[in-house]
């Protein structure tokens, strides 16, 4: 299966040589692969960028440079400083000040697993299409990494192990920001959770209890219309009652307004991406700006602490009503969407 | 596939010109220069401080555009040249010139190009050359590029303090296409164009930016910018 998918993966390389293009040097020994996607992800095949085709080459290099705090303006933050493999690539806080500068930042790191599949933008509200070009966001913020593009690339070209993966993998004499924003993103496009008991579950391989069973169905009653089944998001932007107003310090550039931010268009007002409930015990706090310890927490709100203003998410306006018992079901059935095997396989 | 299609343009210009009586070259060397205008006196970034046409000063301190998809034409001929790939970043304190190399040679009398980046290149921040994100014109958290940037100081009338002025134009809807004729181009002849940006425009034409009336002084994004964009869209960038 593997060998197949490389083989038809070498024919756009084949025909790029002969378009007149940038001619490729033919040494192929670069292994292009598709990986597989389960069917309990309910989606058609894996979508990459023609620019930016996965390799194991080029994943490996990507997952040493997601690694390293040397990366950063002060040589201690790395990608998994805020987005640990252990906590499902989240950080488990709020607002962190882990950045280089120490200060605050006004979003929560979201968990970064299926993204190949986020094609309607990344970040809480869409700002970023894709993660080739969202990946200079993190690097170059002096709250996040705080890095010099240039000096980060005198770092890279004087080791000379990064170098020769970047000559093996892009084939040009230079590193360029362009190739590791690409590596980077091959390692995180690569990050697949599909394994969990939910899945086992779907694919006839494990059985839920009673309780998980209930909890299955309250959530496809009450939740799956946003958290839709399979990547557990529908990809798309609601306002889920968090809050009545949205001030607008100039500042923050819109920061506290949600997708409006990014189209303008009054009716995102408010309105974040769902985020995939995939994972979701191990990704506490919740929310945007991590408002939300617990589970619990989340469900008082749905039950009880819906704000309503104009664009409101139309099938929230009158709350999530659960009884105790149906709580203690939907939490059940939550815990299933845990996949062990996805954040042991990619400890560090 | 391009280059197939300049190689056939380039063989015809050829073929033309080997009929003329006087041997025409088939190419020509061509490039465009840039020269900054702020109230009628050239701009400068060391602390100056200059008049904008609301009158109120204005001191800047930084000033950098996109240029892009640069096409050279004759309107009679239609003989056109269209330079591949053509992003350039102009700034005041950095490159300030456009060197279109040996073109196919032509009586151009069309210069068309655009202020910013286009939508296709405007959708992805992994690029080289000058749409590195290495230059500070790249948006992090909304992918695009700045397609005109201005910051600098000026007094605000009503308090009587120095305030910051930041502009910072892109998004789509805020790109322009210009066109504009040109004299003396000569088929064959080295030629050096002149451009003249006049930042008096950003300012003015039509809509007079008092900036001490202004709800915020950051301009990026929403109504104000595209006012902006607006202004920029005639009579910023012409040919001397
Ligand atoms: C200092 C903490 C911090 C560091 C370091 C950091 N991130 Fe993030 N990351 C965040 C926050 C906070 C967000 C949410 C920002 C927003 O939505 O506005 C985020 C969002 C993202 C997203 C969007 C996910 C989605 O579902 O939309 C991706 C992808 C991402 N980061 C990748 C990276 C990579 C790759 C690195 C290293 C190059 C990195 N991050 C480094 C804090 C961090
Ligand atoms: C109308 C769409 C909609 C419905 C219905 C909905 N959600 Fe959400 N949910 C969202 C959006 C949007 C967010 C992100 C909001 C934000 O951060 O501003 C969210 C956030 C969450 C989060 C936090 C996730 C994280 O990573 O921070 C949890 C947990 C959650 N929802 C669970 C549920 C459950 C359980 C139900 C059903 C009982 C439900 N949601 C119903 C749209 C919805």
């Amino acid at each position: 299966m593997k060998k197949l998918s490389k083989l038809i993966l070498s024919l756009p390389l084949v025909w790029a040589c002969t378009s007149g293009e940038d001619p490729v040097i033919s040494e192929p020994k670069i292994h292009y692969y598709i990986p597989e996607v389960s069917s309990t992800l309910q989606v058609a095949g894996f979508p990459q960028p023609e620019r930016n085709m996965l390799s194991e080459e080029g994943v490996a290099l990507g997952k040493r440079l997601y690694f390293d705090p040397n990366l950063s303006g002060n040589g201690k933050v790395s990608c998994a400083t805020c987005h640990s493999p252990s906590l499902a690539f989240t950080d488990g806080l709020a607002l962190a000040k882990h950045g280089v500068s120490g200060k605050g930042l006004h979003r929560t790191s979201p968990p970064l697993f299926n993204l190949a599949w986020q094609s309607e933008g990344l970040f809480w509200d869409g700002g970023a299409h894709d993660l080739e070009s969202l990946n200079f966001a993190p690097l170059t913020h002096p709250d996040e990494m705080g890095a010099d593009l240039n000096e980060l690339i005198s770092y890279l070209e004087s080791d000379p192990v990064y170098k020769e993966q970047f000559e093996f993998v892009f084939s040009e004499g230079q590193i360029q920001s362009a190739q590791i924003s690409r590596a980077i993103s091959q390692y995180v496009r690569s990050l697949i959770s599909q394994d969990s008991k939910y899945d086992r579950w779907k694919r006839s391989e494990a059985e839920l209890t009673e309780l998980e069973l209930t909890g299955y169905q309250l959530y496809q009653k009450n939740c799956s219309s946003c958290h839709q089944e399979g990547l557990f998001t529908d990809r798309s932007f609601h306002n889920n009652g968090l809050d009545k107003a949205y001030p607008n310090p100039p500042a923050l550039e819109g920061l506290y307004q949600g997708r409006f931010r990014i189209t303008s268009n009054p009716e995102d007002m408010g309105a974040y991406k769902t985020p995939t409930l995939r994972n979701i015990v191990l990704t506490a706090p919740y929310m945007h700006d991590g408002r939300f310890q617990t589970l619990e927490e989340v469900l008082d709100h749905y039950q009880n602490g819906i704000q309503v203003n104009e664009t409101l998410a139309p099938a929230l306006s009158e709350g999530i009503k659960l009884s105790t018992t149906e709580r203690v079901a939907i939490i059940a059935f939550l815990n299933t969407l845990t996949d062990s095997l996805f954040i042991q396989k990619h400890q560090k | 596939m391009k280059n197939l299609i300049y190689t056939a343009l380039f063989g015809s210009i050829m073929m033309f010109s080997s009929c003329d009586d006087v041997e025409v070259p088939a190419t020509m060397a061509m490039d465009i220069s840039l020269e900054h205008v702020l109230d009628g006196q050239t701009l400068e970034l060391n602390g100056k401080s200059f008049t904008l046409p609301s009158g109120e000063d204005f001191t800047p301190k930084k000033f950098k555009y996109y240029i892009s998809n640069v096409a050279l034409r004759n309107s009679v001929s239609g003989e056109t040249y269209v330079e591949p790939n053509s992003y350039h970043l102009i700034s005041e304190d950095g490159k300030k010139s456009i060197d279109l190399g040996m073109i196919p040679s032509a009586n151009y009398d069309q210069l068309t190009f655009s202020i910013g980046v286009d939508e296709v290149a405007n959708g992805k921040t992994d690029q080289t050359g000058d749409l590195d994100p290495n230059s500070d014109m790249a948006w992090n958290w909304n992918t695009g590029y700045k397609f005109v940037v201005l910051e600098g100081e000026f007094t605000n009338s009503n308090s009587g303090e120095r305030q910051g002025l930041i502009i910072h134009i892109g998004t789509n809807p805020n790109f322009r296409t210009v066109t504009q004729s040109l004299t003396g181009v000569i088929a064959g002849s080295p030629t050096s164009l002149t451009l003249t940006s006049n930042l008096d425009e950003l300012f003015k034409d039509p809509n007079i930016l008092q900036l001490s009336e202004l709800e915020s002084t950051t301009i990026m994004f929403g109504e104000m910018a595209g006012k902006v964009a607006e202004n920029y869209s005639e009579g910023f960038i012409t040919v001397k």
